[in-house]
């Protein structure tokens, strides 16, 4: 159990105590995710429909953080 | 050990498995999966009754069937009130020519995705119901015109998987996994709504059998009604059924009762012979009594009956076939709605077609059909007068010899050809509704033909697919003609995957009906000897479905379609069948196939007939099919009703057994079973009487039941238990855990091959579902912590990773759901509400948020949440039509949380689009996992029905160790053998130790040993060989001490099970929390945070104890307690007030009235009964009066007190002043 509790999230912007004010408004932050049928690397912008560009799939899963 | 199995690509996949481990095949087989068919395929000779029901519904043209069955709906313009036939009408035909079921795809409106099919997979991730679009050729004529036909959309059917019209048919296991499923994905069940749903099978009555009943409640039916009667459940071709039944009446004559849109009508039986047939009373006599020139004298007894029989008949006055028909058909042309069009005579043709035992023939009925009918009937009576004079014994419902399989898909297709003619109805109805708004109203109107579609098929509701459905996700059967079913609720299961036992087990389940249930006798519930190789004697719970849920014998299959049996009849016509009857039984035994009367013949005759044709039958000559049954039933004194009856129609359960003589394979029915002298084992054999022998003794046990090793050492109720925790354990529910979204799913990380099994473990593929663990058991009462049933784990064992486990659990978060735009049908843009990820202006995020969830509003794969975690970030948003976007407004981001009170981790998350492929995101899905190491209190248990709990992670130093070192891994307690009398569990410790030293698989078949080659020597021998003591004995030495034991200890290696029963699921605890809103006291629910309940027992025994003020802690401290005020003088709690302060807080004076005031008065502290008090007067001294909140004076009632109270005594008080009753309290 220890180790499980010792173990800190990564994080990209260190001390971000100091609020936040949304993420870049005008196009969007793209997030990729993975398609559940040809595994190509999807990135999705908020209006996006969701499905996969290359094979159409209706399916994606959220890729692992590597940070 | 085998090596069948080659690299090279070009060699077949090997089926032959033994006991061996086979690592090296199996990984070959994991990491280069089969391109050509599986290697299991006893695994899918288990689903296959299911899949094959299936893929008959189109292959064998039930559906077909069922579309002739309807027939043409026909209905007539013109006054309906209007009865003449005459009046010139105009008739509207309609009929369904034909019913297509496509596969699973796209929508057309989705123009994005290449691939078109729609798997079943995508459906489980989605959450969807895997279905293919149903179509239906409708046809319509007018006045006997040419036919029109369209083609109508009636909905989307949910699809078996693996049968015909599921992609994944014939697709191999490499495939399989390219599919995202299951290397041996079996099939058989649904996907509704993202859940795995069965039909399960259930138990009916024997087809096409006249059964000879006594059913006391037959005589509740009317005065002179016995008990006795004959049921037959005639099945149609397209396999929907009727039940004829003729009644016993004690004056001698024979009623015909059937039912038709659930209700029932009686007929002379006479008279539905006379109108089947033109025939007169003597064939009739004959018919019933046998021919006259046999030497035998008629039974008077049968003759008497019959001759009052015709007799009574002749009030009616109908002679001829025409005038018996013209009768019926007018009594009955209400009852089936024919048109007016159609004759009396055609009408009473139409009432037998479809209601007298349709399983002689239903569509176009030909004169020979009806003439099978006369003979059955005929039959039939023959055998209840039998039976009314005690000649012989009625059939047993309850015996599987009577019974047959109702198949889910049968029933399925049954319920859309319900459907389909409930949809031709509605038409007609709107046609006639649509005719009424014209004049004249006529079907010959011009504007009929181009209004037929938009509005009259358009305004009935088309989507018939629905319905079915509906069944499959509820399990209700909603039905106007109840379908000849007993019960309305209870048909679909849901096929859980806790493991793989568990699901295999669900296809193998049959049950016997949920009417059963409620029964107080314990009859259905018996295990009979009948039962023998069909279902399994020990796979079935204990407790109140005990013996009413049974699985099949795992050698057993369910006929699912129509076999040749037509060389059956030519062959009997040659040994001598005549096709007349015979006055005494034995020389005119009747002949029947499927329920047709085919001929007589002598008792001697029919006997080496019935030989001949198991002959031909084994070794498929003379067009005799293998899956006939041919029972045939010997005279007897009393005994069933002679007779040779042969079967070869569906449902029916059968069993290959070899038949000696020629060495061949022999598939036997429970019917013919009960007459056939069957050798378990070549000691069995009686040379000339024995004509078959099992090919495996333990081919009578289930799947499950077969698991259990050496359980024919074991006391039985032991085994039942076993067949009830391998399907509670965790294991392996299925290789493909990252494809799936079960809501719940438990998986044991460390699983391993049992080193003692049967062979049928390998043959059943069961290495892909390992279910538990090899454990180093030693018997021992060693700390103190074994009482009952407990076990004590070694703490190494469980930082090794014994039993440990996780459970996976996904939840589905719909934002359409949460704003009500319903649910997760596809949406435009305009329509949407909420949107996933963070408000665009929101500035105040906290910064934990931005912690855990990502700037997608989502959360980190991995990341661990806990009770109220967020778990993702959501905003409303408004349609912008200027920029075609969607803009939020308010600025805010609304978060959703984590719910559950234990701590998991994010596994996967989903983002689940829609079938046209054209929303943004509203729907996503996380996988959670929980880790779950075994801890105190989690439940384990062996193959043996022996289960305990773990009560203590025991420190490995301070465990005892043998004199190789070698430490337990689980010790339980030596108390759990002498009651329980578990020997198996014994062979298995031995066997285990032996294999894992010698480094074998052991064969653990049940009825392997005798008495002259015992298990106990066999291993104890592999034992000795091994440098063991014989015994499985071993000295061992305290951990604790040091010292060697008094006693020798029984060490070796058990398999053990991990339940899913855990404490973590179980333990409930509080002090305070929420209570019931009106009485005060704590809620139950465990998920609710409520208590356990302190029953009437429990009290009972803590005020035996004296534990007084544990009583008062439960039952009103931690309960409703309250302070209430009461009068000492008058004892009620209802006429004391408190007094409002009469001094205004703010201005110090003296309030006059306070009601006037108004506002809330603040109490002053002083409580008074107002019941006792008198109105005060000038007289009294101004510091005794008080006023109430009216400003009223008072003097008196002073005498009150506070008592605690349980708050449901003040509710009773007042709930009973409600009433008018009062209620004193005494107060000491
Ligand atoms: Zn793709």
């Amino acid at each position: 159990m220890s180790q499980r509790e010792a173990y800190q999230f990564p994080s990209s912007s260190g001390g971000a105590g100091t609020g936040y004010a949304g993420y870049d408004t005008a196009t969007g932050p793209k997030v990729t995710y993975i398609c559940g049928e040809c595994s190509a690397k999807v990135p999705l912008e908020k209006e996006d429909k969701v499905r996969c560009p290359s094979c159409g799939h209706r399916v994606l899963y959220k890729e692992r953080t590597k940070r | 050990m085998s090596t069948t199995t080659t690299s090279t690509k070009s060699a077949r996949t090997s089926t032959k498995w033994d006991v061996e481990y086979q690592t090296i095949r199996r990984q070959k087989l994991f990491s280069n999966t089969p391109r050509d068919h599986t290697a299991f395929p006893l695994l899918h000779a288990a689903v296959k009754p299911h899949v094959d029901s299936f893929n008959a519904l189109f292959d064998q043209g039930l559906i077909d069937e069922a579309l002739k069955d309807i027939g043409t709906h026909s209905v007539t313009d013109g006054d309906a009130r209007e009865r003449n036939a005459r009046t010139p009408r105009n008739t509207l035909d309609l009929r369904v020519k034909e019913v297509l079921l496509d596969k699973s795809y796209l929508p057309s409106t989705n123009k994005d995705s290449l691939a078109r099919e729609i798997f079943p997979a995508e459906c489980r991730e989605r959450g969807v119901t895997y279905r293919g679009k149903l179509r239906a050729r409708l046809q319509y004529r007018v006045n006997a015109n040419d036919w029109k036909e369209v083609v109508r959309e009636i909905g989307s059917l949910p699809i078996m998987l693996r049968s015909n019209r599921c992609h994944l048919e014939a697709l191999p296991p490499a495939d399989m996994v390219r599919r995202k499923e299951e290397s041996e994905e079996l099939g058989g069940y649904f996907i509704v709504n993202g859940n795995e749903k069965l039909i399960r099978m259930l138990i009916t009555p024997k087809r096409n059998y006249p059964m000879a009943t006594l059913r006391p409640s037959f005589e509740k039916r009317g005065a002179t009604y016995s008990k006795f009667g004959i049921i037959i459940r005639s099945v149609r071709p397209d396999q929907s059924s009727v039940t004829n039944t003729l009644h016993y009446i004690t004056d001698g004559n024979v009623s015909f009762r059937f039912s038709w849109r659930k209700s029932e009508y009686l007929l002379p039986v006479v008279m539905l012979l006379k109108a089947l047939v033109e025939t007169n009373d003597h064939e009739i006599a004959q018919g019933i009594i046998g021919a006259s020139n046999s030497s035998h004298p008629p039974s008077s007894f049968v003759s008497d009956r019959v001759e009052l029989l015709l007799r009574t008949y002749k009030a009616y006055g109908l002679k001829t076939k025409k005038q018996t028909l013209e009768y019926l058909g007018a009594k009955f042309r209400p009852v089936l709605l024919t048109p007016v069009t159609l004759s009396d005579e055609e009408t009473g043709a139409e009432l037998l077609r479809r209601v007298i035992l349709p399983h002689l023939g239903n569509i176009n009925v030909s004169a020979a059909q009806n003439n099978d009918k006369f003979q059955l009937i005929l039959f039939s009576i023959r055998k209840l007068y039998a039976l009314a004079a005690g000649d012989c014994a009625p059939d047993n419902p309850d015996a599987v010899s009577n019974q047959e399989v109702l198949l889910g898909p049968f029933l399925y297709g049954m319920i859309l050809k319900e459907s389909i003619h409930n949809w031709l109805l509605s038409i007609g109805y709107q046609a006639r509704e649509w005719i009424r708004t014209r004049s004249p109203p006529s079907f010959t109107d011009t504007k009929f033909e181009g209004e037929f579609l938009p509005k009259i098929v358009r305004k009935t509701n088309e989507n018939i697919a629905q319905r079915l459905e509906y069944f499959l996700s509820t399990g209700n059967l909603v039905s106007e003609t109840g379908l000849d079913q007993s019960q309305t609720s209870g048909y679909t299961v849901m096929a859980e995957k806790i493991n793989f036992y568990r699901f295999i087990s669900h296809f193998r389940c049959i049950h016997r009906g949920s009417f059963f249930a409620q029964l107080k006798t314990t009859t259905v519930r018996k295990l009979l000897p009948e039962s023998w190789g069909f279902l399994c004697p020990v796979h079935t719970p204990d407790g109140s479905p005990c013996g009413l849920l049974n699985h099949l014998s795992h050698q057993c299959v369910v006929q699912t379609h129509n076999v040749d049996a037509s060389g059956v009849e030519a062959a009997l016509s040659r040994l001598g069948m005549t096709k007349r009857s015979a006055r005494s039984v034995e020389d005119g035994l009747s002949i029947q196939l499927d329920g047709r009367v085919l001929g007589h013949m002598s008792v001697k005759r029919a006997r080496e007939a019935a030989q001949l044709l198991r002959h031909w039958k084994v070794r498929d000559e003379k067009r005799i099919p293998k899956e006939l049954e041919i029972g045939f039933v010997p005279t007897s004194n009393g005994g069933l009703y002679p007779g040779l009856y042969m079967f070869s129609g569906p449902a029916r359960m059968i069993r290959p057994v070899k038949y000696i003589p020629a060495d061949k394979v022999d598939f036997v029915g429970p019917f013919e079973q009960q007459y056939m002298t069957i050798a378990c084992t070549e000691t069995d054999i009686i040379p000339n009487l024995t004509t078959h022998i099992e090919y495996k003794p333990t081919n009578i046990l289930s799947i499950l039941a077969n698991m259990t090793p050496f359980s024919d050492f074991n006391q039985s109720p032991r085994n039942m238990y076993q067949c009830q925790m391998s399907k509670q354990a965790m294991g392996t529910p299925s290789s493909n855990m990252m494809m799936r979204a079960d809501n719940k799913a438990y998986l044991l990380q460390t699983g391993q091959t049992p080193v003692v099994r049967p062979p049928l473990y390998n043959e059943y593929g069961l290495d892909n579902f390992p279910n538990g663990m090899n454990a180093v058991v030693a018997v021992i009462s060693y700390t103190g912590y074994d009482m009952d049933d407990a076990m004590i784990i070694n703490k190494s064992s469980h930082e090794r990773g014994f039993g440990d486990g996780v459970i996976y659990k996904t939840k589905f978060y719909d934002l359409a759901e949460k704003t009500g735009t319903g649910g997760r049908a596809s949406r435009s843009k305009t329509e949407i509400k909420s949107m996933f990820g963070f408000a665009d202006t929101d500035t105040n995020v906290p910064s934990d948020v931005l912690f855990h969830i990502e700037e997608d509003g989502l959360p980190k794969i991995g990341a661990r949440v806990q009770e109220g975690s967020i778990i993702a970030a959501y905003h409303t948003v408004m349609f912008d039509p200027s920029t075609n976007s969607l803009r939020n407004l308010d600025g805010q981001t609304h978060y959703l949380k984590y719910k559950d009170s234990e701590p998991g981790y994010i596994d996967q998350i989903r983002l689940l689009g829609s079938e046209t492929g054209d929303t943004p995101l509203q729907c996503i899905s996380i996988k959670y996992r929980i880790p779950r190491r075994p801890i105190i209190g989690d439940k384990f248990s062996s193959r043996h029905g022996q289960k305990g709990v773990c009560s203590m992670l025991w420190p490995s130093e301070s465990m005892p160790f043998s004199e190789s070192g070698i430490q337990p891994d689980v010790i339980i307690n030596p108390h759990a053998f002498p009651s329980r009398m578990t020997i198996g569990m014994f062979i298995e410790s031995l066997a285990g130790k032996a294999g894992a030293l010698h480094g074998l698989a052991q064969d653990s078949t049940p009825f392997s040993f005798d008495e002259t080659h015992t298990a106990g020597d066999f291993f104890g021998d592999q034992l000795l060989q091994a440098g063991y003591n014989f015994y499985g004995n071993e000295p061992m030495y305290s951990g604790i001490t040091g010292r060697e034991f008094a006693a020798d200890i029984y060490l070796g290696v058990v398999y053990y099970q991990r339940l899913r029963h855990m404490v973590s699921d179980k333990f409930q605890v509080r002090t305070t929390g929420p209570v019931n809103a009106v009485t005060g006291q704590p809620i139950k629910g465990r998920s609710k945070g409520g208590g356990v309940r302190v029953g009437e027992m429990e009290r009972d025994s803590l005020i035996a104890h004296g534990c007084a003020y544990l009583l008062q802690d439960r039952l009103m401290d931690c309960s409703d307690k309250q302070r209430a005020w009461v009068c000492r003088d008058c004892g009620s709690f209802l006429s004391v007030q408190m007094v409002p302060n009469p001094y205004n807080a703010l201005t110090g004076r003296r309030t006059v009235s306070v009601a006037g005031a108004g506002g809330s008065v603040p109490p002053s502290g002083i409580v008074r009964c107002r019941t006792c008090a008198r109105e005060a007067g000038w007289e009294d001294s101004k510091l005794r009066v008080w006023a109430d909140g009216e400003g009223k004076e008072f003097v008196g009632g002073e005498n009150t007190t506070v008592v605690n109270v349980p708050g449901v005594l003040r509710y009773l008080d007042v709930e009973l002043a409600a009433m008018g009753v009062r209620t004193t309290f005494t107060v000491d």
